[in-house]
């Protein structure tokens, strides 16, 4: 078993592509997102998992990246919000919160949806409750969640018609 | 980031705990880090080596063997929260995930870490209490078993021993009793426990209270088993003013245990009123 | 006013929306910088004391520190405030606060910095300290500040309220007291900066208002207008604490002296220590009223803590002194408002301006009185509101655009409903259901005081059209809403008008995005500038076209007569006619509320031109064993004049409802204890009830389509209405604020809740 001095060799898949990058041992994933790749979507609201700001995906679960240690994301599939875009494309889900007009401020928004793609890849056709449960880590202070719990359900139908097609 | 900070990831078991057998002392185990990488930011560790078990497959899976409920030390919050196995014969348990953080935090955090990290509101632990829970642990030497309550002594202080690994916990399953985990927080999502309790219970066929385990959680400087309210209950028939004396009891045990603080002025009577809320599905 | 426009009144999407669910909105963490030095500022540890020495030495020596600034760098002044100049940007002879800023390291990196910041050793000599603001008042308290402890009194006096109360059938009489809250934006304070190469120190940050950031820059560095930039970088949120400086001066400091880029981002647990708070009201309020449920008389005495330095304080005491009775005509007042320095964190801005925290008493007394009187809460709101042709507190004439009624009417309905049927349904077992009302009034705008906004409208040669505005959008739309005025009154499409905003270079100073100002403000100053431009054209066009200028209109870029549909110039061979040495035409526009200051005896005045109204109702279930409240619903009907924007108000309203509901039940903020995000709870989407918007439309005839503003509106009626309905649940109410878990369980238990039924024995 190797053990590493400071930095540590990774390699992962983040928004379709693959990287190799060295982080340091007690590095978060998202230092390593923001600072080593900088892709700056993803926010630090806390820095202590308790926001949410911070959301990515890994491996189809919605995760703290200020609470990831980076050499964790190792092999793992990585989505930001910079990798909701298909070809210049907004998403579905991206859709859904500008319809529904569901932003405010932007802050806690790349976190939000993050949220919303686990939820919808692991259920696609979550009810009320489910929606909440899944957003219930994000806070957000400007826009008292309403309009985003409507986005997801509208996220949820699009997703759907999109598969159907 | 510390300097000179070394980090490992071992892909056996058996890697891990060699390592911890020559350096123990200077390590800080993690698995989902929602609590090793707080503590790192804050500069409360300063640990020379970090060991990742975060894939250690040994350390995963819910199982039955024999009569004993196996859950791996490994085991995030979200596979209990999903887990059929614990619905049926660990509902406590699962239920005290539905209420956990948040689903992020639930999709990293493991039982392990939870117990280990030995919070006196570790929202895991009253669960496994009533399940008269061991919590094994592996060593080069071998593996050694000790009750869930030993694990703590005190606030944030586990006895798990230099060169030791929780890699699991066994408990004893509750298949077709009134099973529950209840707490008392500020808001409904991403709020520590203020009071928790887990109660497992059975009547018999005469109504009578023919089986039940207590544990408190968030009230005490560990979780504990209230056995005192557990022999009051034993072979009664569960009223609601029965209850009501029985939450007086644990929260007098409450007081003993933890003297009187700032919080107790609430405390005492929200572990009450937590005891009523949890139990009344027994009056019927 | 028309029924029906192109652009107001329409759910468009968003200006900007698109770019933020990207993720690609640079907020000043996200800003790319060549090597940009990290900043930290080093914050007293005592609550009063005198800096008796500093020694930086020691972190000269750490490798990656570059440069420790104190008191004596600051090259102007070293006083700044957004109302009274009191607070030093670091601390020369004595810290006030724990937080208090002292010194400020110049560093490689973060890390760096904050070993830097850490090696410097400080002695204090430690002063007597006061953290009551009452005990602050008393004459042998410890001076905070050289001028006294007590910072400001606002008095509203009208007519004789004892010889009132003599009158009344019922008279009732509490204490309330709110609590000291932190905004809790999900962007903690951060900026950037670098020197650009004519020298000018431009400065990103996260604000509410650049244009200030800009005139307390070059007062501390005692440069010229030009030599300083301000840029409002992207902003996640800032509820009244962004106002203050928080990094800009820091970073002004570091460009200064240093000349290379730099960034500070503060971390949440900095953002805790050292920003503005709520400031905590003590409410002692006597209403009374006659038989009839007529509120006859207020007397109010109103002590806001204000912590270590003014801030918004004048504001605070102002607002809270005149809002005092409610959005109820009341013949006889006798409120005073009084601001006092204390040894905490300061309190500045926050979503309200005191109007929050003494809606909780004036809500909760007519709710007592209601209750004396046997009367309806509801019936008892219709009765006092305002009526046009009222007339307030401090003697003004509330003409148009009263909207009170309204709003109560709206929420009835459910009100009906739920007392009907949701209140008489049992309960689950130790449950208790409640049902609460709140109202408020709101006036747009600063106090009393001049306020005004500008904008300027540029048409380039091609007919394209550029909107410059200072006014900074934090989240709640004002670029989306100051484009759909322009876009209006121009007949053009929303995305052919090209904004510049907030950018000290370019645009002018709208004031600041606060006091729920901006759409009334900002909007009739950009109404004004495009309307002079609509004025260029048409004028352009009656000689172009020789046609009545009252045949003309505007249509997509053209003026077209409507004589003869064939007659029609473009905007831009009007500003090729018009354009002298192929300029750009310009038009500015300005706009301030017609205020009157008001009196110091008295408050005689006219302290706004207009104001927003407001009604919430709400369910909530107590947990009678626990002291958890879950609110079930909420109804907010909102007078907003005209919504230009309607998902937009929706969403103010949504945002306030969820900020009225950490307000009422968990937000508390305990300076010392409260540390990080673990220790303050702001809801969740969990903690959210089914909350019904109801916009209400009562056009003010002086605002921009006959709008007013919502942006503090949304959260004000919403704890009274929390607080109401938890009383109305347990018949026990709560006076103090937040009423968190230990506050409602012991309510339950007076009360008699707490238990089952058949034991009376606790």
């Amino acid at each position: 078993m190797k053990i590493y001095q400071n930095l540590i060799p990774t390699q992962f898949t983040i928004n379709g592509k693959s990287v190799e990058v060295e982080v340091a041992s007690g590095e978060t994933a998202l230092y390593t997102i923001r600072e080593r790749l900088a892709l700056k979507g993803t926010k630090e609201g806390c820095g202590i998992g308790e926001c949410g700001a911070c959301t990515i995906v890994v491996d189809g679960k919605a995760v703290n990246a200020c609470l990831m240690p980076a050499p964790q994301l190792n092999g793992r599939d990585v989505l930001t919000v910079e990798g909701l875009e298909d070809s210049g494309e907004i998403s579905p889900i991206q859709e859904a919160f500008l319809g529904n007009h569901a932003v405010q401020c932007g802050f806690c928004t790349p976190g939000l949806m993050m949220s919303t793609q686990a939820l919808l890849k692991e259920n696609t056709n979550p009810n009320h409750d489910e929606i909440v449960e899944a957003v219930s880590g994000n806070l957000c202070r400007c826009t008292g969640y309403e309009q985003i719990v409507s986005a997801v359900e509208n996220a949820a139908e699009r997703v759907s018609k999109r598969k159907v097609k | 980031m510390k300097e000179g900070l070394c980090y490992a990831r071992p892909r056996k078991l058996g890697e891990a705990l060699e390592f911890l057998h020559g350096h123990g002392d200077e390590t800080t185990v993690v698995a989902g880090g929602t609590d090793v990488m707080i503590a790192f930011r804050s500069g409360k560790l300063d640990s020379k080596y970090i060991l990742d078990i975060s894939r250690l497959s040994e350390l995963k899976g819910i199982e039955i063997h024999g009569d004993e409920l196996w859950v791996g030390a490994g085991v995030t919050l979200s596979d209990i929260y999903v887990s059929e196995t614990l619905a049926r014969f660990a509902p406590a348990l699962q239920r005290a995930a539905f209420t956990f953080g948040s689903k992020q935090i639930r999709n990293t955090a493991t039982i392990g870490g939870n117990v280990g990290n030995a919070s006196p509101s570790a929202d895991t632990v009253p669960p496994l209490i009533v399940h008269e829970a061991r919590a094994v642990l592996g060593s080069v030497g071998g593996e050694r078993s000790v009750p869930i309550e030993a694990l703590s002594s005190g606030p944030y202080k586990n006895t798990v021993r230099s060169g030791e690994l929780i890699t699991r916990f066994v408990l004893k399953p509750a298949e077709g009793l009134y099973s529950n985990f209840q707490k008392i927080a500020r808001r409904k999502a991403l709020a520590i426990s203020r009071v928790s309790l887990a109660v497992i219970a059975g009547k018999d066929d005469t109504g009578k209270i023919s089986f039940i385990r207590i544990a408190l959680g968030s009230s005490t400087p560990t979780p504990r088993r209230i056995d005192e309210v557990e022999d009051f209950f034993m072979g009664k028939t569960p009223t609601e003013s029965l209850i009501w004396e029985a939450g007086r009891m644990v929260a007098t045990k409450m007081i003993e245990i933890s003297g009187r603080r700032a919080s107790t002025v609430y405390k005492e009577k929200a572990v009450q009123g937590l005891f009523m809320r949890i139990l009344y599905p027994m009056v019927q | 006013m028309k029924d029906s426009y192109k652009t107001v009144g329409r759910n468009i999407p968003r200006i900007g929306a698109v770019e933020k669910l990207k993720g690609a909105p640079v907020f000043s963490a996200d800003l790319k910088l060549d090597n940009p030095l990290a900043l930290r500022v080093l914050r007293s540890a005592r609550s009063h004391a005198r800096i008796i020495e500093m020694d930086i030495e020691p972190a000269l020596h750490i490798e990656g520190v570059v440069r420790v600034f104190n008191a004596d760098d600051i090259p102007g002044k070293n006083l700044t405030g957004i109302i009274n100049k009191d607070q030093p940007l670091l601390v020369p002879d004595k810290v006030r606060f724990i937080g208090d800023a002292i010194a400020l390291v110049a560093a490689e990196n973060e890390e760096a910095a904050e070993k830097g910041v850490n090696a410097i050793k400080v002695v204090y000599e430690d002063l007597p300290a006061v953290f009551d603001p009452e005990e602050a008042m008393k004459e042998d308290a410890p001076k905070i500040h050289e001028k006294g402890n007590v910072l400001f009194t606002r008095k509203v006096k009208k007519g004789n309220v004892d010889k009132a109360f003599e009158n009344c059938k019922t008279v009732v009489e509490k204490i309330y007291q709110t609590s000291c809250l932190e905004h809790t934006y999900l962007e903690p304070d951060a900026g950037a900066g670098y020197v650009d190469e004519d020298g000018t120190l431009v400065i990103y940050s996260s604000t509410q208002n650049p244009h200030y950031d800009h005139s307390e820059v070059v007062a501390i560095l005692g440069l010229e207008d030009e030599r300083v930039r301000v840029i409002q970088a992207a902003t996640g949120g800032g509820f009244g604490s962004k106002l203050d400086l928080n990094v800009q001066g820091f970073i002004g400091l570091a460009l200064y002296y240093l000349k290379r880029p730099v960034r500070y981002v503060f971390s949440r647990e900095e953002a805790y220590l050292s920003t503005a708070k709520r400031h905590p009201l003590a409410i002692t309020m006597k209403t009374g009223a006659d038989i009839n449920g007529k509120i006859l008389a207020t007397r109010a005495r109103i002590i806001c803590d204000t912590g270590a330095y003014a801030s918004y304080g004048i504001a605070v005491a102002s607002r809270s002194a005149v809002h005092a009775t409610g959005p109820y005509e009341v013949d006889n007042v006798d409120v005073e408002s009084i601001c006092v320095y204390t040894n905490k964190p300061f309190s500045g801005a926050m979503r309200g301006f005191g109007a929050p925290q003494v809606a909780f008493a004036h809500e909760s007394q007519i709710d007592l009185l209601a209750k004396e009187l046997k009367m309806d809460p509801l019936e008892i709101r219709h009765i006092n509101a305002f009526k046009p042709g009222g007339k307030t507190g401090t003697g003004q004439e509330l003409s148009a655009s009263v909207g009170i009624c309204d709003c109560l009417d709206a929420i009835k309905p459910y009100y009906d409903q739920a007392l009907k049927e949701w209140k008489r349904d049992e309960p689950p077992p130790f449950k208790q259901r409640g049902v609460g009302i709140g109202a408020m009034w709101y006036g747009i705008g600063n106090t009393g005081v001049k306020n005004p906004s500008t904008a300027r409208v540029e048409m380039a040669l091609d007919g394209g059209i550029t909107l410059y505005t200072g006014c900074a959008d934090i989240g709640q739309g004002s670029t989306t809403v100051l484009a759909q005025i322009a876009s209006e009154i121009l007949a053009i499409d929303m995305d052919t008008i090209r904004i510049v905003v907030g950018d000290t270079k370019w645009t002018t100073d709208a004031g600041a995005t606060s006091a729920s100002r901006q759409t009334y403000i900002s909007g009739n100053a950009v109404k004004d500038a495009v309307e002079k431009l609509v004025e260029l054209l048409l004028s352009g066009a009656v000689n172009a076209l020789g046609v009545p200028r009252e045949s003309l209109a505007l249509e997509s870029g053209f003026v077209v007569s409507s004589i003869d549909p064939a007659k029609k110039i473009s905007f831009s061979e009007l500003a090729k006619n018009y354009s002298e040495e192929f300029k750009p035409i310009v038009c500015k526009g300005y706009f301030d509320p017609e205020t009157v200051p008001l009196d110091p005896e008295t408050g005689r005045g006219i302290p706004y031109s207009t104001y927003a109204f407001a009604s919430h109702l709400a369910l909530v279930t107590v947990d009678t064993l626990t002291g958890e409240v879950s609110v079930e619903k909420i109804v907010a009907a909102h007078d907003v004049g005209k919504a230009i924007y309607p998902e937009g108000v929706k969403g103010q309203i949504y945002g306030g409802t969820a900020m009225g509901i950490g307000f009422a039940l968990m937000e508390d903020y305990v300076p010392g204890q409260t540390v990080s995000m673990k220790d303050y709870f702001i809801p969740t989407c969990k903690d959210m009830p089914k909350v019904i918007p109801i916009i209400v439309e009562s056009a003010e005839p002086t605002g921009p389509f006959g709008a007013k503003g919502v942006g503090e509106p949304a959260l004000i009626p919403t704890a009274p209405a929390i607080l109401n309905a938890l009383a109305d649940a347990l018949g026990e109410r709560i006076y103090t604020l937040p009423a968190n878990l230990e506050r409602v369980l012991e309510a339950s238990i007076k009360s008699g809740h707490f238990g089952p039924k058949e034991v009376k024995n606790v």
